[in-house]
């Protein structure tokens, strides 16, 4: 019984090394797919990143009409915004309050002497609300419906550009998708002409296996093994790539990319979950080409 | 134990091979099929070990019918007929030895039974000493005896030899033909053995079924077949 197991593995490392040019090339092929698609992770699970971090740290705010801002106003103002479907918090912020958040952003003493008339009595500024969502993608919805409640006088969120940033690079991804799948169904083609010359080389070998009653399976598997190992194999430098290119980066960049609000994903266990998702990617390529291969073969004869 | 009953044979390119043939065998019979090129006998042997499907009728072997089998159970059909070829077929980087013990590592026999079982068939062919010789080393009637112990190692109801005398010359051909007779009679193997080589039909005297353009001309109990027209 252990002999069946490891009879197609050794014949598939056999022919591995027996067409070793072959299974050279198919197995670049595999690696110029999965750096492709290690791009793509990489350069997908940090765009989902930075939108999470983006989506949760915009808000809304509404601000309130002067004339609307008694206590029974702005609490029908309050209920109406947490009715909404999709709203998470709702944080009220007075005039005072907005007027002295506005103080503080500037650092200058005399600047700040200089807005001193308008407190109190002559406050321009509104009452407001803070308001934050659920998920990201129901902002826009959210202000729209706050905006028509009445007395509220304007709607804002913060980061509409942001917003915008993240759509481009999720059509990126799409586009870097479809790249990657197609290079995949390159590889699994180039793996299968690889196995098939394999099995060219052995036709005779296999005639006389089926003479002799040998199933399918017992036929296929080693070619089956030998995919997978070309597939691993291709799998190397990728592996390599997105673990010493990534963490390179990192280092080159300090973990984020033009602000702070595009931090990267922290390197460690990032690069080691990209790698084996690469190794897997590579010997299931492998394992699809030469099935492919090897029953095309098969059923060809009875 | 081989029942074919109005069989029809047409490739698919447009080819007829064979019409309405009837032909039944008993176990143990050892049956020559006769006939010019062309005149269906590889066909026929291509229905019977399930690489072909009769177009109409039934080709049934062991009771199983060969044509309707799936395409994954052609294998295990397989290990009911032992085939052996005109040109041997045997693999030149394995030795004798390991040639035949692979037919039976197919099927996944233990190894000690295999051990036992080469070392039986080895002896009844006669090469007992020949284990560890590669095929180019043997003669060509040493490399039939191989294919032919390879071939029964399995202990098949039915050997199906296709020329198997083709390559050899007379005294090796009355070798084999000992041999397959040794076979037939010690095993109760059913035989079925197509040659064109007449003086074999002639000197080794069996049931002889003709065929003729895809038709069966002959089927002559006694064999010994004389007249032949090319």
């Amino acid at each position: 019984m252990i002999s069946s197991i490891w009879r197609p593995i050794k014949e598939g490392f056999r022919g591995v090394f027996r067409h070793g040019a072959m299974s050279i090339s198919a197995a670049i092929a595999v690696t110029l797919t999965l750096i492709i698609i290690s791009l793509f992770l990489i350069f997908t699970l940090n765009v989902n990143k930075f939108t999470q971090g983006i989506e949760q740290s915009v808000q809304i705010s509404a601000t309130v009409a002067y004339g609307r801002e008694s206590a029974e106003e702005e609490d029908r103002i309050s209920l109406a915004i947490q009715n909404i479907e999709g709203v998470d918090t709702v944080k009220y912020s007075s005039k005072a309050d907005e007027f002295q958040y506005y103080l503080d952003s500037f650092s200058d003493e005399k600047t700040r002497e200089a807005f001193r008339p308008f407190e109190g009595e002559n406050n321009p500024m509104h009452d407001a609300f803070y308001v934050t969502v659920k998920d990201g993608k129901m902002l826009e919805s959210v202000a729209k419906q706050i905006e028509e409640i009445d007395g509220v006088e304007s709607v804002n969120f913060g980061g509409s550009s942001a917003v915008a940033l993240i759509q481009m690079l999720r059509s990126i991804r799409v586009g870097g998708g479809i790249l990657a799948l197609a290079l995949s169904v390159l590889a699994v083609f180039l793996i299968q002409n690889t196995i098939k010359l394999t099995i060219m080389a052995r036709a005779d070998e296999i005639a006389i296996m089926r003479n002799v009653g040998a199933r399918n399976g017992f036929i296929r598997s080693p070619f089956l093994v030998e995919g997978v190992i070309i597939g691993a194999i291709g799998a190397i430098i990728p592996i390599l790539f997105t673990i010493y290119g990534y963490k390179y980066v990192y280092k080159l960049t300090g973990g984020y990319l033009i602000s702070a609000m595009f931090r990267l994903i922290e390197p460690e266990p990032f690069v080691r979950q990209i790698s084996l998702a690469l190794l897997l990617i590579g010997m299931v390529v492998g394992l699809i080409g030469s099935f492919f291969s090897v029953t095309r073969y098969l059923r060809w004869k009875r | 134990m081989i029942e074919i009953s109005h069989v029809y044979k047409k490739y698919k390119n447009g080819v007829n091979a064979l019409y309405d043939i009837n032909l039944s065998v008993d176990q143990g019979e050892f049956v020559y099929i006769i006939g010019p090129t062309g005149s269906g006998k590889s066909t026929l042997i291509k229905l019977l070990d399930g690489e072909e499907i009769p177009t109409k009728g039934s080709v049934r072997v062991v009771g199983i019918d060969v044509g309707k089998l799936r395409h994954s159970k052609v294998p295990v059909y397989r290990r009911n007929i032992g085939v052996v070829f005109q040109d041997f077929k045997l693999l030149p980087s394995k030795t004798v030895f390991e040639n035949i013990s692979y037919a039976l590592e197919v099927i996944n026999m233990k190894k000690d039974l295999i051990r036992r079982r080469v070392r039986e068939v080895m002896n009844l062919v006669g090469l007992d000493d020949k284990g560890n010789s590669f095929p180019h080393e043997l003669s060509g009637g040493q490399q039939q005896r191989v294919a032919v112990a390879r071939a029964i190692a399995n202990r098949p109801k039915v050997l199906i030899a296709d020329e198997p005398t083709g390559n050899l010359d007379p005294a090796m051909s009355d070798e084999i033909m000992a041999l397959l007779d040794k076979i037939n009679r010690e095993y109760g193997t059913t035989i079925l053995m197509v040659t064109h080589d007449l003086t074999i039909v002639n000197r080794h005297r069996k049931r002889t079924v003709c065929l003729e353009h895809g038709h069966i001309a002959a089927d002559l109990e006694e064999g010994g077949y004389v007249q032949h027209d090319q």
